[in-house]
């Protein structure tokens, strides 16, 4: 078991360091959030609606596009001169890839979407100081649930000649329940109720992310089989 | 099962099924009672709400195939599961054009945010993507298990986005929305109902069998060709 941990650790450890040597999906992720947020600025009729109004549902949606453009490139460095194969054949179970996967995803989408709710915040006066600590939790379990799932999609988008096209087609279907619930929970808390008034959501939140994990570490293993 | 017995058994479930159909269909245009709210329009039910139960039927195929294909690796389940996601497809594809041509009369507009429509609409999307992943592989082993995966996880999924339809609708109010269902259905129009019902159920089941034994057929000739072609080269080159 503990050799498990160390090899999930070890995904992430190498993924994250990756990225923090290339900086090519933070960078890339991180300019288009930033300017998804400046488009929606011209996108929505300021007279009509309010951004403040709509604004946990365009962070919803900003996150979910920009952090696509990141989960569609998990495995693109492992199809490179067959190193996904090499991974595969190490002693690592398919499951510690996985979740090392998930986690490195996770970590990069976390910052991500940190840096889409300050975006939102300056751009459109959100106002963020009513439940900051719950406020954060809500969008942690759905960059984690959204992660699991997307990490398990990329896996099998990267071993078809698609490619990440295919990737919003089979994921975002897929997503309605972490969109329904994820958006209602953090619009609650903006609007400043306090964190018992989301529980129920908070639940079917949690249900989802931990339906998404099981299903990638049950299935992860027919993904990369050869 | 041989596929002799295969394409009797669709045979018979075929020409029962459209026998019942044809039945059904003279019910519904001549025999039925009309809707006193709804009138005429009514009547586009009895093959909706057929339609809706064999997609569901059918992706509930595709998941216990799917899942038993992982488990054993047997292409047989495989191509079971195939030919129940094009069943399904078909009859999600009636769910949908059905629904908006029933609606645009009976609610006034084409489409809301209905949560059995909007939950048909997703599950149409994840069976182009159970397509789309199949076709889309080199290597066919492969796109067989990544379109397992996707039956599997769009499966386990649909629980949770009926609830998330079902509670989005709650906040968002429609326009008051007359439905034909629920047990104070005239007998009639019962009778038709589960004619239509079964009749539908037949023909996917034929359409299934069908379906299956020609994925059978295909990747026996398939067997074939390749050891032809591995003998011609054999002939000339040994291989090792």
């Amino acid at each position: 078991m503990r050799r498990f941990w160390i090899g999930v650790a070890a995904i992430a450890g190498k993924d994250l360091r990756v990225e923090l040597r290339t900086r090519e999906r933070i960078a890339a992720m991180g300019a288009f959030v930033v300017l998804t947020a400046l488009l929606f600025n011209y996108a929505v009729d300021r007279t009509a609606v309010h951004p403040r109004e709509i604004a946990a549902g365009l962070i919803w949606m900003t996150m979910l596009l920009g952090g696509l453009l990141g989960l569609g490139r998990t495995f693109e460095l492992e199809k490179e001169d067959g190193a996904f194969e090499g991974l595969v054949a190490t002693p690592l179970s398919p499951e510690a890839l996985y979740l090392g996967k998930v986690l490195s995803n996770t970590l990069i989408l976390t910052l991500i979407t940190a840096l889409t709710v300050v975006v939102f915040a300056i751009f459109f006066q959100v106002d963020l100081s009513g439940n900051p600590g719950p406020l954060a939790g809500v969008l942690f379990l759905g960059v984690t649930g959204f992660t699991a799932l997307g990490t398990l999609f990329s896996g099998i988008t990267a071993g078809t000649r698609m490619g990440e096209t295919l990737l919003p087609i089979l994921l975002f279907p897929l997503l309605v329940p972490l969109v329904t619930f994820g958006v209602s929970a953090t619009a609650t808390l903006m609007a400043g109720f306090p964190a018992t008034e989301i529980l129920g959501t908070l639940r079917i939140l949690t249900a989802f992310t931990l339906l998404a994990l099981m299903a990638g570490v049950g299935l992860f293993r027919f993904i990369v089989e050869e | 099962m041989s596929l002799r017995t295969v394409r009797w058994a669709g045979v018979t479930l075929g020409a029962l099924g459209v026998g019942l159909t044809l039945l059904f269909h003279w019910q519904v245009f001549f025999w039925v009672p009309t809707e006193a709210s709804m009138g005429i329009v009514q009547r586009i039910f009895y093959i909706h709400l057929p339609g809706a139960w064999i997609a569901f039927l059918a992706f509930g195929i595709v998941a216990i195939c799917s899942a038993v294909y992982l488990w054993l690796g047997d292409d047989k389940v495989d191509q079971a599961a195939r030919a129940a996601a094009e069943g399904g497809l078909i009859f999600t594809t009636i769910v949908l054009t059905s629904g908006p041509l029933w609606g645009k009369i009976a609610w006034g507009t084409w489409w809301t945010w209905e949560p059995r429509l909007t939950l048909t609409l997703l599950l149409w999307f994840i069976y182009v993507g159970y397509f789309m992943v199949r076709n889309s592989t080199d290597n066919a082993e492969r796109g067989k298990r990544f379109a397992a995966v996707v039956g599997i996880v769009g499966a386990l999924n649909i629980p949770l986005i009926h609830m998330s339809v079902q509670w989005f609708r709650s906040l968002h109010p429609q326009p008051v929305v007359a439905r034909p269902d629920g047990p104070n259905l005239h007998p009639d129009m019962l009778t038709t109902l589960l004619t239509a019902l079964l009749a539908w159920t037949l023909v996917f089941f034929s359409l299934f069998l069908f379906r299956y034994a020609a994925a059978r057929l295909e990747s026996a000739e398939e067997l074939r060709a390749l050891t032809r072609a591995s003998k011609a080269a054999g002939d000339e080159v040994p291989v090792p």
